[in-house]
């Protein structure tokens, strides 16, 4: 009854070093890749569980955007009065905005809690940890280009083309997600050692929404604004998704697509370098 | 010699044992960082507890080292550190071949997954294709013995059954290094009896084991070196034919 593996064990040659040294960036990325199926079943867990006893299953993919999207049309563009004086369906550029932003909000809370929601796995065997922060991006992420579906539904109704510019859509999206992976990756560690981001962060997203061009465009904020505004990474990415899906509404957002994508790789490098410092004392500091 | 597969080169693990409660908070944080900077020294300085010190050791391929010690001693310490679980303060310890751990029970497993997805997470984890645990799944589920128990989620396991499911994953997953602490103490008899004939099948083979137990009979049985550990130092270190074991038994 006792299975024997019949390849009997040949021991490579090459050797591994376990010291307390923080690991290069290339080593790491390997060590991902090498990794990379506990992020597949991470991720089909969760798309699993999170549609496992739906009556609706998959057809809420589309069904949230489509409630978002209908909701914030009648709140800022009926109940506000901002859906005047634009050249693209009030609806989609809606979309464009509350869709990156539902993302963004679900994806930065579960990447943060990640490492901890999973901390009795990092206590009994060793995988790489920046894994779990990204397979929770990931999921909400498939989500999320999913939604796009809708989006195409929606020009369809309108009868709606978006021009050359969508060429450049897939930047947009990927820097995102990146955004998304970088905050994931800084907060997740940081929420192993201080509790109080897991209460904080959330607060701070119900107050981004608002300084968030979602249910509005960049034009509402006045002009001498526009520059502080755009500080927040997301106004370049949102305001740029904007400009490539409807065929360079108000023109290319240059200031807030520049300071988004300086912000994403600034915080970007500090993350890494952060990540890679913490990855091996994390079950200590927690 | 070149059949050395796990060198371990002065290891060292140190703790602070903080008398004052650590800053879990980020107020305690910024108290403690401003307590600094005022050069406000009233705060007692950590004490400094080293779990291991300054081990040394090495293991060739095909021998099962057994890390006997008391409660406390840090033979489970120099097995984290072996699983990467947590680094090493000093020394270094180096490698060749993949290692699949069994840390205490519950090893590695998601409560809230079914035993079936756990072992697919687990053999991931454990470095194994996701084809390949596919083609011996049925093996792994006939060792374990919880066939039945496969779609029923984890938490609702006993820690035999989790403990059996682990090992059966483990065993399958083709490593080089087995590294097992004191888990196996928890199946029953016959499971017990079950693993240790596994365990020397694959011996024979040419697969290293490392193991922590408290159960000389079981060290007698399988394991063909000793290493005693005390107070995180490598006490005394032998074959398991030395009279190690009866001096350890005596104390």
């Amino acid at each position: 009854m006792t299975p024997i593996d019949t390849t009997s064990a040949v021991i490579p040659h090459s050797w591994r070093t376990i010291d307390g040294h923080a690991p290069t960036l290339p080593a790491y990325c390997r060590e991902l890749y090498q990794y990379r199926e506990v992020a597949y079943v991470l991720i089909r867990r969760d798309l699993i569980v999170r549609f496992r006893q739906t009556y609706f299953g998959l057809a809420w993919l589309l069904f949230k955007p489509l409630m978002l999207m209908l909701a914030m049309s009648f709140a800022f563009g009926f109940l506000a009065g901002f859906e005047k004086n634009h050249a693209a369906p009030y609806p989609l550029i809606i979309f464009c905005g509350v869709i990156p932003w539902y993302f963004f909000s679900n994806a930065v809370p579960d990447s943060m809690n990640s490492l901890l929601g999973h901390i009795h796995i990092i206590q009994k065997t060793y995988f790489p940890r920046a894994i779990l922060p990204i397979a929770a991006v990931a999921v909400d992420a498939i989500e999320f280009g999913v939604a796009w579906l809708l989006f195409a539904l929606g020009c369809l109704w309108f009868g709606y083309l978006p021009g050359w510019q969508i060429a450049l859509f897939p930047l947009f999206f990927a820097q995102l997600i990146a955004l998304c992976v970088v905050i994931g990756l800084l907060l997740s560690v940081v929420n192993v050692q201080f509790r109080d981001i897991g209460n904080l962060i959330p607060f701070l997203l119900t107050i981004g929404f608002f300084v968030t061009p979602a249910g509005y465009t960049l034009t509402r904020i006045p002009q001498h604004w526009q520059t502080l505004y755009a500080l927040n990474p997301l106004v370049g990415i949102i305001e740029g998704m904007r400009w490539s899906l409807l065929n360079g509404m108000d023109g290319f957002p240059l200031i807030a697509v520049a300071s988004s994508l300086t912000i994403t790789v600034v915080m970007g490098i500090i993350a890494v370098r952060h990540f890679l410092a913490t990855d091996a004392d994390l079950v200590d500091l927690a | 010699m070149n059949d050395i597969v796990i060198d371990i080169e002065q290891v060292s693990k140190r703790y602070a044992l903080s008398h004052q409660h650590r800053p879990d908070s980020l107020k305690s944080w910024l108290r403690s960082m401003a307590n600094r900077l005022a050069r406000n020294d009233d705060q007692p300085k950590d004490e400094e507890f080293w779990a291991l010190n300054d081990i040394s050791l090495q293991i060739r391929q095909g021998e099962c080292l057994a890390l006997i010690g008391k409660n406390g001693s840090g033979k489970s310490t120099l097995l984290k550190i072996l699983s990467r679980i947590i680094p090493p303060t000093r020394g270094q310890i180096r490698v060749r071949g993949r290692i699949a751990s069994l840390l205490e029970v519950g090893t590695g497993f998601h409560p809230e997954l079914t035993g079936r997805e756990n072992v697919f997470l687990n053999g991931a984890m454990l470095g194994c294709p996701e084809r390949l645990i596919r083609q011996r799944f049925d093996a792994i589920a006939d060792f374990s013995g919880v066939e039945r128990f496969l779609d029923t989620p984890v938490k609702h396991y006993s820690s035999g059954m989790y403990v059996r499911l682990a090992y059966a994953v483990a065993a399958h997953v083709n490593a080089d290094i087995l590294v097992i602490d004191e888990v196996l103490a928890v199946g029953d008899a016959e499971f017990q009896k079950k693993c240790m004939e596994h365990l020397q099948t694959h011996l024979r083979t040419g697969i290293t084991v490392i193991m922590v137990s408290h159960n000389l009979h079981a060290i007698r049985t399988i394991a063909s070196n000793i290493a005693w550990i005390q107070g995180g130092q490598l006490f005394e270190s032998g074959t398991v034919g030395s009279d190690i074991l009866q001096r350890f038994e005596q104390t």
